[in-house]
């Protein structure tokens, strides 16, 4: 098991650069996912790790080894591309063995490795058919026996869902998790769909559109605990309030105009948080409760009317009119079978959330 | 009635719009060459036997030897042309596509007439040759095999080009990306993905070349010297020479009948090859129980 290190890597395209001295490491035998918005560079690392482009400045390591030069068909990093490249002129099986053909591996041995990685993809049985013959799940299938078969140290995976109906995607997202804990190569992941990163991720880094790492974590650490606004906005939905750090009894309160204060909790003091700065409460839309009764327990509450209602079948999402005039979502879980409060249209509601849940943002 | 309008509108339409083409087809190539078939049996197949046992079998050898090596020629000089023009140019690829098939705009008497000059004695090439001491004073570049060859290989290299150009030009360019990724260098990269895929363009440029030069009468006349007989040649001379049409008809069936069985060889060969590609083991497959 080796790691895969970029140190400082430059890369421009035309003139326009797209990775700044980006340092990055991804550990071995995890499920590694990389987020970010379109043309945010994250294909490009992926490239550069396979060797598909050179960096103009910078190392690669894989393990102790500087694989930064080596050529592509020497490095022992396989990927599955997006639309899968697969080659037409080839059956499934030829395609598959083609690294190992390229190796001159005997072919009985081809035979019993193609039986074995057919047999985990699910495509025994599939091994003479033409390519174009397979459906679309079918052919992701027959890319990623391919990028596997020879074992390699790391598989690359670009977006590889992109081609794939959303009920698939789901059926694939499980497979892939299933491959990586069976295997235990190191699989990096790159998606711009959040919810593809959060379900396969052992551990995911989010990329900005300047092709900077803002933040790697868990998942749930990453959702949970976001680091900025724009990780708070891009991995899930938040509200962000604005307001001033206060400080009462050594605990920090939030001053939102026209609002009040708000308590939040902090369970590492970042050295920005200066009371009397600007900043960010982000708030989870699903962490908020709405009732149009008085409830107990809640450390911050505030009240609003009801401007808008969507049904999304498990959870309603509620747009709440603040007083200040501000916008609020929330996120109600249905459960329609036990009696559950009618909130309607131009409704008065009252908002809880506790001060655990509130994340504080730079400005 | 407004139905039968509407039927013949939707359904044989197509046929309507077909009928010139095929009405054209039948009385200018179908019709003549019934006439051309019942002349040539003259009510006799002896024309045939004499074939065979004289000359003329010659005459259609060489033909298919010619049209041959012209078109396995042009495949050499067209296949890397087309390669770096799809592969590897980015900018003015459609000028230098232009450029390239420009000269088969003029005509073809016009272009064989420009490589007389070139080639003859104190032409371009002769004394470019004679200057560097490649060849002496006395060798003679036109009237020969060679000249012919030129002139066959100029003629006919857009048609080789271009439509290898055209199957590598949509070929998906991250197949050799991903060969590249699965561990092969670039001569296996194009042995086993870049050229099995321009196989059809190769074929569709071979055959494209290899008709019409297996018919070709003017280039091997004016550029041989008349020296040498080949099939069209021969053609030319029995029907408007020696007015024999019955045995310049035969002539002409049998050059057809020779042509075909060869479009037969190749396309047995070509299919053998591709299968053998795509599943390597022909019989069988890879089977698991």
């Amino acid at each position: 098991m080796r790691q895969i290190r970029f140190e400082n890597v430059t890369k421009t395209f035309d003139g326009e650069l797209i990775l700044n001295k980006l340092n990055l490491t991804i550990p071995a035998g995890q499920f590694f996912a990389l987020l970010g918005p379109s043309g945010c560079g994250k294909t490009t690392l992926l490239r550069l790790l396979a060797g598909l482009e050179t960096v103009d400045s910078g190392k690669i390591y894989l393990g102790q080894k500087d694989i930064t030069n080596e050529p592509i068909y020497k490095r022992r990093v396989n990927t599955v591309f997006q639309q899968y490249a697969l080659f037409p002129h080839l059956s499934v099986f030829e395609n598959v063995a083609y690294s190992l053909r390229i190796k001159k591996v005997k072919e009985e041995v081809i035979k019993e490795k193609l039986y074995d990685v057919l047999k985990t993809v699910r495509l025994l049985g599939f091994q003479s058919k033409s390519i174009v013959s397979l459906s679309g799940g079918q052919q992701q299938r027959v890319a990623l026996a391919r990028a596997i078969v020879s074992e390699p140290d790391v598989l690359l995976l670009d977006e590889p869902l992109a081609a794939l109906d959303p009920r698939l995607k789901e059926q694939v997202l499980v497979d892939l998790i299933n491959l990586q804990d069976k295997l235990k190569t190191t699989f990096v992941y790159v998606t711009h769909d959040q919810f593809e990163a959060l379900t396969v991720a052992d551990q995911m880094a989010i990329m900005n559109l300047e092709g900077n790492i803002e933040q790697i974590g868990i998942p749930k650490q990453i959702y949970e605990f976001p680091v900025s606004r724009f990780v708070a906005s891009f991995v899930g939905t938040t509200n962000f309030v604005e307001g001033i750090l206060r400080t009462q009894d050594d605990k920090f309160q939030v001053e939102v105009e026209g609002l009040g204060r708000f308590d939040v909790f902090t369970p590492v003091k970042k050295d920005w948080l200066i009371p009397g700065c600007r900043l960010f409460m982000g708030v989870r839309p699903e962490k908020i409760l709405i009732s149009k009764k008085e409830q107990e327990g809640f450390a911050n509450n505030l009240t609003g009317k009801v401007h808008n209602i969507i049904y999304y079948g498990r959870s309603t999402q509620y747009d709440v009119r603040l007083k200040n005039g501000k916008m609020l979502t929330v996120f109600e879980q249905n459960e329609e079978h036990f009696p559950q409060e009618e909130i309607d249209y131009d409704d008065q509601v009252n908002l809880y959330f506790q001060k655990e849940n509130v994340v504080l943002l730079d400005h | 009635m407004n139905n039968i309008l509407r039927r013949i509108a939707k359904e044989d339409l197509p046929f309507v719009f077909a009928a010139p083409a095929l009405i054209w087809q039948v009385f200018f190539i179908y019709l003549p060459l019934l006439v051309l078939l019942f002349y040539s049996l003259d009510f006799k197949l002896s024309n045939y036997f004499d074939l065979f046992s004289s000359r003329y079998f010659s005459v259609i050898l060489s033909s298919l030897i010619l049209a041959f090596i012209t078109a396995v020629i042009c495949l050499i000089i067209a296949y890397p042309m087309a390669y770096f023009l799809a592969m590897k140019i980015k900018r003015f690829k459609t000028f230098l596509l232009f450029s390239l098939i420009l000269p088969s705009w003029t005509s073809f008497i016009v272009q064989i007439y420009a490589w007389i000059f070139l080639l003859q004695k104190g032409g371009l090439f002769s004394s470019v040759l004679c200057k560097f001491g490649i060849i002496s004073q006395s060798t003679h570049l036109l009237n020969n095999y060679f000249s012919i060859l030129v002139g066959m290989v100029y003629c006919y290299l857009p048609f080789m080009i271009l439509p290898i150009y055209t199957v590598l030009e949509k070929m998906d360019k991250k197949l050799l990306e991903a060969s590249a990724d699965l561990g092969a260098n670039k001569t296996q990269t194009f042995k086993k993905v870049v050229l099995p895929l321009s196989s059809a363009g190769i074929m569709a440029g071979f055959l494209l070349v290899f008709i019409p030069a297996f018919g070709e009468f003017a280039i091997p006349d004016l550029l041989g010297g008349g020296k040498s007989a080949f099939w069209g040649a021969t053609i030319v001379e029995k029907f408007l020479m020696t007015r024999d049409w019955a045995s310049g008809s035969a002539l002409t069936f049998t050059g057809i009948l020779f042509l075909l069985i060869f479009f037969v060889i190749c396309y047995f060969v070509y299919n053998f090859l591709k299968k053998f590609v795509r599943t390597r083991k022909l019989w069988g497959g890879h089977g698991y129980k």
